[in-house]
């Protein structure tokens, strides 16, 4: 049997759906007189292991998994990474600091630009939008260490 | 009608204030950047936008934020005819005979076209608007939650037939929206679910980190800045006007298309990309010459580009009299509304004229801003666009994550925005359309109050959903819509749904 690309969708919803059942195990079901808090999310995790076995069953009229297109997947791990790292350090090195960071990283790292030239559009672009916000919008962001 | 009038009046004062107007023409400017800019649709525009409205009060808000919605259905056109790339969804069919008057050197011509079909119908759908909403608000405050839990279901359910996808995919799409919409503090019985002994979670997953993820980041992710390609045909200033001939062929599209648009408007899904395709469809075939579509066709741009900011100002009615949203962007709205403290629904008439008189009012006033905008300034937009994606996709993740911070300042919200990124990434590979998660996420509470309250309200009695006429009537519809599908499935006959994802696929003959 060929692994079709909708064999592992629906595997992977199926396997969404069990684990929402088992994680609703201290979740009261209730009575339909008076339903409780697990009443509705059992159903609708019931639903996704019905939809996900139907999608494996009509898994034939999608394509082999081994066409689905992954040439992409080294730019969105990358650009995941950069992000990821830019989340953590963002309440800690503040918003200037860190999104210059981000910015330069996604520039230099992943598009290959002119380091200086990054780091120039970089910073002017944080600050502007520092300015627009903090400012204009009155709306504070966060700072680093050195206050600002 | 006189009462409408008088309101609409009231309408008009609260627009006319200069703050008002102010984010008005915000709203358009932004919302048409959002439209020119492949890439960022309306939908991550608006989240990404939607901290920035949180200094304003509620009218203001929703006017800003509404304008991004309908300002970006205008500029989408200019980047279909001048680059042949939809600026956004809801523009691909404009791509097809758009581009190909450019080539003929009518840019101008299309994009004025496009434009004025634009404000006609946007006006046409506001008036429409106007008509119906606040009759429909009055018949809904008769809604009990048997009627709401009926009418949510048929929202579901109408979504999964109208999409491009299949019946089941979209339904696998809705439920894990429900779920994802069910974690945090159960209101009816304070059980914290699914929170993993997250403070954050308690509250819930707001809509803002899953909208911005699976829209913004997502898109961004499956986008190296090597594929975004694409050359900009300059028009000329003078070459703006159309000339008779093509203002005769033109008419009768836009209001074929206004009509069409904002019915469509009214029923759930991605209504203003459903539209375009139907309207073109629709345009073909009354056509005396239908062989000149795809070769730079009037028709093939006047109708598909009034159709979908009609059905752009449709979608409002449902959102405001019913407070349903019939898609992920009326959703967000609603979200926005409801960080303001204002409910949107049948009493939002009645508790809260000023947002919604003032609202509709200002809906008229940004259609005229919009018209003036977009001719005058094609020259700017066209400068936009020569900005290499490669240096617009990291401001995007810079406003992304700014954005979903300053909702509640929860670095865990940041953290599921990208996950959602992750998550919205792998849909795409799959070929799952991430729209109805966003909407299962938005109505899962609404839904299973109301569930609950009906249930408790017959003493278990699942009757209580047949037994009441209304709700009734949508269940049969429900049933009506889910065999349709059966029997498209059974006799596997392509219609326009299929037709229409393969032209989003950009598989259209040319």
């Amino acid at each position: 049997m060929n692994l079709r690309a909708d064999h592992v969708a629906g595997a992977a919803f199926v396997g969404f759906g069990v684990l929402v059942i088992a994680l609703s195990g201290d979740l009261p079901t209730g009575q339909l007189s008076m339903p409780g808090s697990g009443f509705l999310p059992k159903i609708v995790a019931t639903l996704t292991i019905v939809f996900g076995l139907a999608l494996v069953a009509r898994a034939g009229e999608s394509g082999p998994f081994s066409d689905v297109p992954w040439n992409d997947g080294m730019h969105a791990a990358m650009v995941t990474v950069i992000t990821a790292a830019a989340i953590m350090l963002y309440t800690y090195l503040g918003f200037i600091f860190t999104m210059v960071l981000m910015m330069v990283a996604l520039l230099v790292v992943i598009e290959r630009r002119n380091p200086l030239r990054a780091g120039v559009y970089s910073a002017a672009i944080v600050l502007l939008t520092y300015v627009c916000f903090a400012w204009l919008l009155k709306t504070p962001l966060p700072e680093s260490p050195f206050s600002y | 009608m006189e009462s409408t009038l008088i309101s609409l009046l009231h309408g008009f004062s609260v627009a006319f204030q200069p703050d008002n107007l102010w984010y008005a023409f915000l709203g358009c400017l932004v919302g048409t950047l959002v439209g020119v800019l492949p890439g960022i649709g309306p939908l991550s525009g608006i989240s990404i936008l939607l901290p920035v409205t949180f200094g304003l009060n509620a009218t203001q808000a929703v006017i800003m934020l509404a304008g991004i919605y309908y300002g970006s259905q205008y500029g989408g056109s200019t980047t279909s005819i001048l680059m042949r790339i939809p600026g956004e969804a809801s523009s691909v069919m404009t791509c097809i005979d758009g581009n190909a008057m450019a080539k003929k050197g009518r840019a101008g011509a299309a994009l004025c076209i496009a434009a004025v079909g634009s404000w006609v119908a946007g006006t046409f759908g506001v008036i429409m608007l106007t008509l119906v909403a606040p009759p429909l608000a009055t018949i809904a405050l008769k809604f009990g939650p048997p009627e709401y839990t009926a009418l949510l279901v048929l929202g579901l359910i109408f979504l999964a037939y109208m999409s491009t996808t299949s019946l089941v995919r979209t339904l696998l799409m809705a439920c894990i929206g429900l779920l994802l919409g069910m974690i945090g503090i159960d209101n009816m019985t304070g059980h914290f679910r699914y929170s993993f002994d997250l403070a954050e979670l308690g509250d819930g997953i707001g809509i803002v980190p899953v909208a911005v993820g699976l829209f913004g980041l997502g898109e961004i992710l499956s986008t190296p800045s090597h594929t975004v390609v694409g050359e900009v045909i300059t028009p000329k200033f003078r070459e703006l006007l159309p000339n008779r001939q093509e203002w005769r062929e033109s008419m009768m599209p836009i209001a074929r298309g206004s009509v069409l648009g904002f019915i469509i408007g009214i029923i759930p899904g991605s209504a203003h990309i459903i539209s375009s395709f139907l309207s073109y469809a629709l345009e073909k075939r009354v056509s005396k010459h239908p062989e000149e579509f795809g070769k730079g066709a009037v028709a093939g741009v006047a109708g598909p580009e009034s159709a979908n900011n009609s059905a752009s100002t449709g979608a409002f009615v449902p959102m405001l009299a019913l407070g349903i949203p019939t898609g992920p962007i009326t959703a967000v709205l609603i979200g926005a509304l409801m960080v303001h403290g204002v409910n949107a629904g049948p009493q939002l008439v009645t508790e809260h004229p000023d947002v919604f008189w003032g609202f509709v009012a200002s809906m008229y006033v940004g259609n005229l801003m919009l018209l003036a905008l977009n001719l005058p300034l094609v020259g700017l937009f066209v400068t936009v666009l020569r900005i290499p994606y490669a240096y617009l996709y990291p401001l995007i993740i810079m406003f992304c994550i700014v954005g979903v911070y300053e909702v509640s300042h929860s670095i865990v919200d940041v953290y599921i925005m990208l996950i959602m990124g992750v998550l919205g990434y792998a849909l795409r590979k799959f070929a799952f359309d991430p729209a109805p998660l966003v909407l299962g996420l938005v109505i899962a509470p609404l839904l299973e109050q109301s569930l609950r309250q009906s249930l408790i309200m017959s003493n278990g009695n699942y009757l209580i959903f047949f037994s009441r006429p209304i709700s009734l009537g949508l269940l049969i519809v429900c049933v009506i819509l889910l065999g349709l599908s059966g029997l498209a499935f059974v006799l596997k006959r392509k219609d326009w749904r299929d037709k229409l994802a393969e032209a989003e696929a950009g598989e259209v003959q040319q």
